[in-house]
């Protein structure tokens, strides 16, 4: 029995919480988010390296917060989530139990906002190499080479809305694309509506996303949507000296005012 | 389906020589949902608004249109004749179809057309429109005034004269500010003391007016009408109803050589003091820092021989919760640090002294009985130099603006010291003299002419001490530039007078019901801060002269929506962080048995000033505002679009 399950079980046994998300085994060798509730279902909990995805989008949605208590199963990504939700008052010091997976297996319990914090200024949390290579190749381009790309990408966009799904930031139960009085955001899938919609996510994004790829992923037409977020993540540090997802009472960037914020952006 | 009236306006030949109004009135007649449509030489003039009135009722009309000039100038007029007529105020628009278009535009047939499509753009909004109701807020008829000094003391005065209740807070153990340290007053060498304590008196026994001294503001919460502040009254060590100010403490303190702050550190105070003889109230605090008693936990003299028995060691500060309708911050002023002047001085030389030091030596109470001798032997300076603009007008300090009134208390100190030391002679460096006032310019000149004041213009670069003498060293610009240097017994520094900021949050100063008086607001003069003080006073009285305010509903808005969701609000507060006005409140959603399901945003109706800065922000678009909605201006938009 491995420390995860002894460990989940425990957890339930003694009530702290009465629900535990993590990963389990899912059809043809990949790996899905499963919902423990009960003993039985303890046994199903798997830890690989091939459990990567930011789980903490689950936190926000209806269905599971009626679960009650939560523990989740958090990588890197999904405890600056939690960090940002928290900025963002969806998550309450202590609500949501916190077991994080080391790299070589073993598990980190964090049961308060500030261990978290703590944890998170001497971890790596940047964007990978190979990502950053993508950002470089598309900040090289010119903005007409920048504009056809995205417009090239956004072509294929089916607008199935599954990076909203994905992303632990879209919380919101009533997104600005299902906003029809008036219908900012056009609803069929073609260039226009669904160039209008990315961008939206991105703006909405600006400060705010914490670089977990979930949406990227989620893609299932393949559009590295995570680009367009991560670009945003540089100018923000430069600008106004922020990251999200660093700390829980952090203010968000782009609606509070220092006296010493660069104001070169106004001509 | 609407039925809106259309009244195009033709502003004499304002609108009317460019725009054809007649056919702006015939085309935007035939859009759906207008029911009424026609053109007037002046819309706003009597008969016009009688025209408008008897349409709405003639033809039923549920909302107007009015094709004229900029909201600004008579939207109120033609709100108020809808709502004369039995229509919402709020369901009445104006199109500006003449600073947007008949005066921008040359007599042309796009012009007229450009004004039609004004006319439908409304037309389209105004079908979008609410009827609203105006927001009344209860007022609470006192007034908080912070500082006591004499722009404060005038505010409080003229409040409580027109019968309401004021709270005063004063930060020292006494109010009576700057002005209870200056000697004479220009331009007329008024006594100070004379013209001011009389009024500190009425403030202490005015039944309107209630004092705090010793006391700070801690925080303030609420808006106009209704703020709720707490006040900190530090402990002053003593049971002020059973002092009767005796002064016997004061004499018996062993420790007597505490700088005097009054006197600019020129003289010295016992640990348990009265400011100045005058103070107000003329009861005695201990200091707890310099106390032997706190210091090492024995003496109590005070205690002893106190009369009454009004010494109390224990005391601890007491934090009251007052509620005012009203704030006036008059916290006013300091002097800059000295640290500022280096190339002056100040601070190692102890005959570099700064201007109020001067008003302490040549005040009668002060601690040389009004004679001018120099701080470091006593001895009377025969050589002294006023150094004006000392830090303002500077950019290499950071302070380029001019400090106003150094001018004329600098020529104010030369003739107080001409008159007091007959043989001596006063040098003033100056950059312009600046006497705008009245009589300002006339007491400038008999300075000059008649106390024989040598005014030369030019910055002083250094001053430093080379046998027991000042070396003043400078250059006289209206001689060419030639290097000046004073050998002076003693040096006057007419140093920048930094306004304090209020201790409030900057933006703060935005919120309606806070006014400034005084010199918190830039530097001013005594003149200039009464009639400040009183100007504020006038806006409390005003405010205070109704039970309710009635304001515009022109504000922000937390749309609802059906359970479970309630709010379209997600509760993320960036609304907050990012109102200027503090008018995000956290709302409890709370299900049947009274558990909180959630928290959301709510807009605070009486702080809300409608600037939309959180409609921008808000991601699920879950605020608008009340009269240019999202769906109204997207309205709009679409209306000119779609052609």
């Amino acid at each position: 029995m491995s420390d995860l399950i002894k460990k989940v079980t425990a957890l339930l046994n003694d009530k702290t919480i009465n629900a535990f998300i993590g990963y389990e085994k899912g059809s043809a060798n990949r790996i899905r988010a499963i919902f423990v509730r009960t003993e039985d279902q303890v046994q199903k909990l798997i830890l690989n390296a091939s459990c990567t995805q930011n789980l903490t989008g689950y936190l926000m949605k209806h269905e599971v917060k009626k679960l009650g208590k939560l523990g989740i199963l958090a990588n890197v990504a999904a405890l600056r989530s939690i960090m940002q939700l928290a900025s963002e008052f969806q998550i309450k010091d202590g609500e949501v139990y916190v077991l994080f997976a080391n790299a070589d297996g073993s598990l980190t319990e964090f049961t308060d906002f500030k261990s978290i914090e703590t944890f998170l200024q001497t971890t790596d949390t940047g964007i990978k190499s190979e990502e950053q290579e993508m950002i470089a190749k598309l900040e090289a381009m010119t903005v007409n080479e920048r504009w056809l790309f995205w417009n090239k990408e956004f072509e294929k966009c089916i607008k199935c809305y599954a990076c909203r799904a994905a992303c632990p930031m879209c919380y919101c139960h009533r997104c600005t694309t299902d906003v029809n009085q008036p219908q900012w955001i056009p609803v069929a899938s073609h260039e226009l509506g669904n160039l209008d919609y990315h961008l939206m996510r991105a703006m909405h994004l600006a400060g705010r996303c914490v670089n977990c790829g979930e949406c990227a992923t989620a893609c299932p037409m393949d559009i590295p949507l995570n680009l367009l977020t991560y670009q945003l993540i540089s100018p923000i540090k430069a600008t106004f000296d922020a990251t999200a997802g660093m700390k829980a009472d952090a203010m968000y960037a782009l609606s509070t005012y220092k006296p010493d914020d660069k104001e070169n952006f106004i001509i | 389906m609407s039925r809106i009236g259309v009244f195009v306006c033709h502003c004499g030949e304002n609108i009317s020589a460019t725009v054809n109004c007649e056919k702006v009135a015939k085309i935007t007649g035939e859009l759906k949902g207008v029911e009424f449509a026609t053109d007037y030489k002046y819309m706003c003039s009597d008969p016009g608004q009688t025209l408008l009135k008897e349409a709405i009722k003639e033809h039923k009309l549920d909302g107007v249109v009015v094709a004229a000039c900029s909201p600004r100038m008579h939207e109120p007029t033609f709100r108020k004749a809808c709502a004369e007529a039995g229509l919402n105020p709020f369901l009445c628009e104006m199109s500006n179809i003449r600073e947007h278009c008949s005066w921008v535009h040359p007599k042309d047939d796009l012009t007229t057309e450009k004004a039609q499509d004004l006319v439908r753009v409304m037309v389209e909004k105004v079908k979008k429109n609410k009827a609203l109701n105006s927001i009344k807020v209860p007022v609470t008829k006192t007034a908080l005034v912070v500082g006591g000094g004499i722009a404060g003391i005038q505010a409080a005065l003229d409040i409580a004269n027109c019968g309401h209740k004021v709270i005063m807070v004063e930060r020292q153990p006494s109010i009576g500010g700057h002005m209870s340290q200056l000697s004479e007053t220009f331009p007329t060498l008024d006594c100070s003391q004379c013209i001011l304590t009389p009024r500190m008196v009425e403030v202490a026994q005015h039944p309107n007016i209630t004092l705090h001294t010793y006391s700070e503001v801690e925080s303030v919460d609420g808006f106009i009408g209704n703020f709720k502040v707490k006040i900190r009254k530090k402990s002053k060590s003593l049971d002020e109803h059973l002092c009767t100010g005796c002064g016997l403490c004061t004499t018996k303190c062993p420790q007597k050589k505490i700088p005097n702050e009054f006197e600019r550190g020129l003289g010295f105070r016992p640990a348990i003091y009265v400011p100045f003889p005058q103070a107000v109230p003329n009861k005695p605090v201990i200091d707890r820092e310099h106390c032997t008693y706190y210091i090492k936990g024995k003496c109590k003299v005070c205690e002893i021989v106190c009369p009454t028995k009004a010494i109390r060691f224990d005391q601890e500060d007491e934090v009251i919760d007052v509620a005012v309708g009203a704030i006036v911050m008059a916290t006013g002023f300091d002097v800059l640090k000295t640290d500022y002047f280096p190339e002056y001085g100040y601070g190692k030389y102890a005959d570099v002294i700064d201007g109020l030091a001067f008003e302490r030596l040549a005040s009668a109470s002060g601690p040389t009985q009004g004679e001018i001798r120099r701080p470091s032997d006593g001895q009377i300076p025969k050589k002294i130099v006023f150094v004006a603009c000392a830090g303002s007008r500077d950019p290499a300090k950071g302070i380029e603006y001019c400090s106003k009134i150094c001018c004329m208390y600098t020529a104010k100190h030369a003739m107080l010291y001409k008159h007091k030391v007959h043989d001596g002679i006063p040098y003033v460096f100056y950059m312009d003299i600046r006497a705008g006032g009245k009589n300002y310019e006339e007491f400038v000149r008999r300075t000059i002419v008649e106390d024989e004041t040598q005014y030369i213009r030019g910055r002083v670069s250094t001053i430093y001490e080379k046998n027991g003498k000042l070396i003043v060293k400078g250059a006289d610009t209206l001689m060419g530039g030639i290097p000046i240097e004073i050998e002076a017994d003693m040096v006057v520094l007419a140093t920048f007078f930094a306004e304090a900021h209020p201790k409030l949050k900057p933006v703060e100063t935005n919120t309606a019901g806070i006014f400034l008086a005084g010199a918190c607001q830039a530097p001013k003069d005594i003149p200039e801060s009464v009639a400040a003080a009183s100007g504020a006073a006038v806006k409390v009285a005003a405010l205070f002269s109704n039970d309710e305010l009635t304001r515009d509903p022109l504000v922000a808005v937390v749309n609802r929506s059906a359970p479970p969701v309630y709010s379209q609000c997600v509760g993320c507060f960036l609304c907050q962080s990012v109102c200027p006005y503090q008018a995000i409140e956290r709302e409890e959603i709370k299900n049947r048995n009274g558990e909180v399901i959630k928290t959301l945003a709510r807009v605070n109706e009486g702080l809300c000033q409608g600037c939309g800065t959180c409609v921008a922000l808000c991601r699920t678009k879950a605020i608008d505002i009340h009269g240019y909605s999202n769906q109204q201006v997207y309205t709009e938009i679409m209306a000119l679009l779609n052609d």
